[in-house]
Formats: structure tokens, sequence, C-alpha cells
């Protein structure tokens, strides 16, 4: 974020309101003031504060791929004050913007490898911006695999993407939820994450691999990820610890020395594994 | 550094001086409860001069309890207005505070400044000077000589008191220092020593035994006991003068109001706590640990500076009696 006061946010529109499930909407916000848009780039990986003015501000990572310019997407699940307001928001409201904080993934580190993506519930939304990051520039990579589950279908977060990449034919997808939470016309797996993730180990020769997820999946996946080869230092995950500044002083997100707010959101596994289990 | 010397008789003259320039003087004050607080003052007859630690720091001069960070508006096409003015924050003269606190400054300036510069503390800090007063009494609770200050330390002030009988030792340390000095009223100083005139403060641990040892302190098994007792107050953090935490809130409606940060504390059971209810640090016991560890291995780590500064504070404050000396001895030891 270039702005010499972190604190004052930018305006940003409401362009498009999509509505995952019962309680999980995505945003596309696109930026009142032009010279606001010029201004504003990010990478993929990296995160903002969003805030209804009254109501305060919640921490979400930048749902949408850094390779198309001229918005943000933000997908977030109704929980508490702020994210009840921004709920209650419609299209063309203006809410405020602060970002973008953080590091990033290093994906052009990624370029002719395959890449795994192994996630659960709300935690889609970091790693979609990553995926839709290498299908913009597809050839660049290998094979590409999504592991991803949620408790029931109905918290399935992008729905229709996930139609839309079953059909593209160059996705390895497994797509899962938790016993208990399929329908009766559920064709998918069943079984948490770090289940299928085992049953189904992915190839760990030429490739990476990328967690995101309630703490659980991180500190379960990890390991089954060593276990299945991948290096420590070719497993990355995005760690999203509570946050109010965005910027290495409001001291909410710390893992022992480390702010995962400014040091972070992305680390290695290698870098993870040198950390208090703080998150 | 410049070393005058001004008579105990103009020390009175020399304050009311600085109120008269127009600057906002913050000095300690006895209050009804006994304990001293700092507060604006208009002249030296209400500066307190017999206290050995005042109740809170300084701090709330650059980095205040409640802040507003903008205040917003509203407009009819639902736009926002946001507006943040600094321009009133005044020119202002901290007077008599310990060493130890003076020395917290610099550690503040690191924290704020140094990476992501915050707009806020730099511009109060900017108009801030430091004049402190050396302590020639300590208590039970003092401990800057453990973790490498001393009660007369000139780390982070503009200007440094001593009080030396009939006389005070004045060490000048910057040019904003050296802009306040009412020249009329100092001479050079012909004493030789401040020494003899300091508070003789006991030495609780070495500092370089705790350096070693704080590196593997995480682990300890020490740390369940250490933090028995404690309630989560915050009160050791919100009197501390190098604390930093704060939260972030808004005031008013969806209309108006303002956007403000506000003093928060690791102690608290809510300050890690994620919205799916998962929380990292889950237990007093991780919540204890981190502020100490913070204090004595992760800013060291950070920014080279143990950010404790032994003003015993937080022992005389702490409603369960935890002693952070203590605590730290028995985490390290062997």
């Amino acid at each position: 974020m270039d702005k010499e006061n972190k604190y004052i946010p930018y305006r940003v529109r409401i362009a498009k309101k999509t509505q995952e499930s019962s309680n999980i909407q995505t945003y596309r916000l696109e930026f009142v003031d032009e010279k606001d848009a010029e201004n504003f780039s990010f990478r993929s990986g990296q995160f903002c504060e969003y805030g209804v003015p009254g109501e305060g501000e919640s921490t979400f990572c930048i749902a949408s791929p850094d390779t198309r310019k001229g918005y943000v997407e933000c997908t977030f699940r109704t929980t508490g004050r702020v994210t009840a307001a921004l709920a209650n928001c419609e299209e063309n409201d203006i809410i405020s913007l602060r970002g973008p904080f953080g590091n990033a993934f290093p994906i052009e580190q990624w370029y002719g490898k395959n890449v795994v993506f192994v996630t659960g519930g709300i935690a889609l939304p970091p790693l979609r911006c990553v995926i839709d990051t290498l299908l913009d520039q597809r050839e660049k990579f290998g094979e590409i695999s999504v592991y991803y589950g949620a408790k029931n279908v109905e918290e399935l977060t992008y729905k229709a993407e996930l139609e839309e990449w079953a059909a593209r034919g160059d996705m390895n997808l497994f797509i899962t939820v938790d016993p208990g939470g399929e329908t009766p016309e559920w064709k998918n797996f069943i079984g948490f994450v770090p289940t299928i993730l085992e049953q189904n180990p992915p190839k760990s020769d030429n490739a990476v691999a990328v967690i995101a997820g309630p703490p659980i999946l991180i500190k379960l996946g990890m390991p089954i990820l060593a276990k299945s080869g991948f290096p420590n230092d070719q497993i990355y995950t995005t760690l999203e610890n509570r946050m109010k500044c965005g910027v290495g002083k409001c001291g909410h997100c710390t893992v022992g020395k480390t702010y995962v707010c400014k040091d972070g959101p992305v680390f290695t596994y290698e870098e993870v594994l040198g950390m208090p289990l703080e998150y | 550094m410049e070393i005058k010397t001004i008579t105990s008789a103009n020390i009175p003259v020399f304050f009311n001086n600085l109120v008269k320039s127009g600057k906002v003087v913050v000095a300690p004050v006895l209050k009804q409860s006994g304990k001293v607080f700092f507060e604006s003052v208009q002249s030296y007859d209400q500066v307190s001069t017999d206290y050995i630690q005042t109740a809170f720091s300084a701090k709330s001069v650059v980095f205040p309890e409640v802040e507003e960070l903008f205040s917003y508006t509203k407009k009819e096409d639902g736009d926002f207005e946001f507006r943040n003015d600094m321009s009133n924050v005044p020119e202002t003269v901290i007077w008599g505070l310990r060493p130890c606190d003076s020395s917290a400054f610099n550690y503040l300036t690191d924290f704020f400044l140094k990476e992501n510069p915050d707009t806020y503390f730099k511009l109060r800090k900017e108009r801030t000077t430091l004049i402190s007063v050396s302590c020639a009494k300590a208590d039970a609770a003092c401990f800057c000589t453990s973790v490498g200050l001393n009660p007369g330390n000139v780390t982070g002030s503009d200007i440094l008191l001593t009080a030396m009988g009939d006389s005070y030792y004045v060490e000048i340390s910057t040019e904003k220092g050296k802009s306040v000095i009412d020249t009329a009223l100092f001479t050079d100083s012909t004493e030789k020593s401040k020494e003899e005139f300091l508070a003789k403060v006991e030495t609780k641990f070495s500092m370089d035994e705790i350096r070693e040892r704080i590196q593997t302190a995480y682990d300890s098994a020490e740390w369940k006991h250490e933090s028995m007792g404690c309630l989560g107050c915050g009160a050791c953090a919100f009197s501390c003068p190098t604390c930093t935490c704060f939260d972030i809130q808004d005031e008013g409606s969806q209309e108006s109001g303002k956007r403000l940060r506000c003093w928060d504390a690791c102690g608290f059971g809510q300050f890690t706590r994620h919205a799916s209810g998962h929380n990292p640090k889950s237990n007093q016991t991780a919540r204890r640990r981190q502020r100490l560890m913070h204090k004595f291995k992760y800013s060291v780590e950070n920014f080279g500076i143990v950010s404790c500064v032994g003003c015993g504070r937080c022992i005389r404050v702490c409603p369960a009696h935890l002693n952070i000396f203590e605590n730290i001895l028995n985490v390290t030891k062997a």
C-alpha cells in the first residue's frame, strides 16, 4: 500500500454481488475515484481490510487474480457485526477498502511445474485468486489439481466455478463434503479433506503444493503433503490470524515474533515449522 | 551532549516559562487517590516532585488511549467523505518522566517509524519534547538496571534533569532540548558527577544470561505456574510504557462518525480469537507467555531492543501480584 497514511481507506463501489450460499457472498469492487484505480495494484496472495463506516473493518484476502485488472473481488461469510453489515449492502453501495497488505505467492517460480491446491470451506477464495492467476496463463503450468471440501454441499463456495473448472478438462478436481454433508444427488467425494488427500495422493515430482483452510486443515494437511514427497519449501500456505491494522502494528496476528500481516500471510511449510503453533 | 546547571529555585521559573511559551506541558500530578498521574498543568505549583513512578506512563501523549484515525460522512449520493486533520496536535513538553520511560520512547519510535511509518505517531512525536528527571528513589518493583538501563540514563530524553541538592545537573541531548532552554536560567556546569544523587536500583537478573536462556524458554513448563492467577485484565499492558497493541473501532452511525484506534492488550481472551471461534492463544498461559516473550525475545529479534524498561508498573498494578522479573527468572532458570 503506497498511501502514506495506511488508515485512510479507499472508497469502492459494489459493482456485482453474487450470493454463493445463504451466508457467503462475493463482491466485485470498483474504485469510486479513478486515480485510486490507477494507483492500486496487488499481487495474488495479498489481502485487504473491507469496511462499512460505522460498523468497522474485516480482513479478507483478495479473491480475484492479479491478472484481471480494474477491480478487486472478495468473498466472505457472514459471521459478526461487520460481515453482517457488509452482507446487507447491495450493488452500487459504497464501502471502504484498505490495502493491499502482506506478501504474495511467488507464482513466477512455479512456471513449468505441477501445482496442487488443498483447501476447505471459506478458504477457497484465497486460493481461487491463485488458481485463476494460473488458469489465465494456463500454458505456463503443468497439471493443476484442486482438493476442496466443505462441511456440506450448501457451504461449497464458487459452485458455478467448480462446474466450469470440471468442464475445462485440464484440471484434476477432488471435491468433497464432510460425512453427512452430502445430498442424495451428490456424485463427488465424501470425507474430510485430509482423508481424501491421503487416499488420492498428488504426485510430488516437479510440483508445488498450496494449502489454505481452517487452521486444523493446514496443521493436518502440510505433513500429509510432506509425506507425499513435497519438499518443505515447496509447500505454501496462507495463514489468516485475526488482524486489525494490516501493517504490523496492532499486534493481533502475531505468531511468535512473526507478524502474519506484514511478514506473511504467505509462508512455506519450512517457515511454518520454525514458528510456534499460534495460528 | 551539552551539560548545564540550574538552581533549584529557578526550576519553577523554567517550567512556568515553558507553559508561557504556549506549549502544552504534561507533568506528574498527585491525585486524591495518592497516585501520581501525568496531566496537562498550568503552573509548577501543581507538579508533584515526590514520587517514585507515575501510575501510567506518558506514552499517551504520542499514542493516545483513544485516537481518531479519521471521521467520515455519508453523502446523499451514498459516497463517503473521509477527513483527517491533525493540525491541532499541540507542541507538548512532557516533564518529569523517569529515565526508564524516556528509554521507552526510543523503542516506541523504532516500533512505529522504522517500517510502515505511522502517520499519527510521527506527527505527535515530532511535536513532543521530553524533559526527564532522574530517580533519587526506587522501590522493590524497580528493575531498570536488569534491562541495561539506570536511574540516570539519558536515552530517549531531550533533556535530563538530576536534582543535586540546591541545584540540578542538566544534560541536553538534542537540538529540540536546546531549543527550549532559557539561557538566562542556565549556567555551565562545574559539577563532576551525578552518580551519588541517583537511586540505587537492585539488579534482579543479568540480561546476558537471560538473552541466552530466553531462546528456549517458549517450551518451559514453568509458564503454567508463572501465569497462574492472571485474570487477563490488561492492567499490565495499559500501564506499560512500551505496549503498543491496539484495536480499531468505529464510533457513530453509518451516516457519520469516527474510526478510532484504542489501546488493546494481548492478555485479553478475545485478542487473537478468530471469527470461527478458533483461538490460537487459547488460554491465559499462552497469552502471558506472549507478553513476556515479546518484551524479552521478539522485540530483540525484530528491533534489537529489549522492550521492557524495568519501570515496575505492571508489578505494582497487577491485582494477582504477578511479577514480571520473577516470571522471567523462573522460565529461564537452568
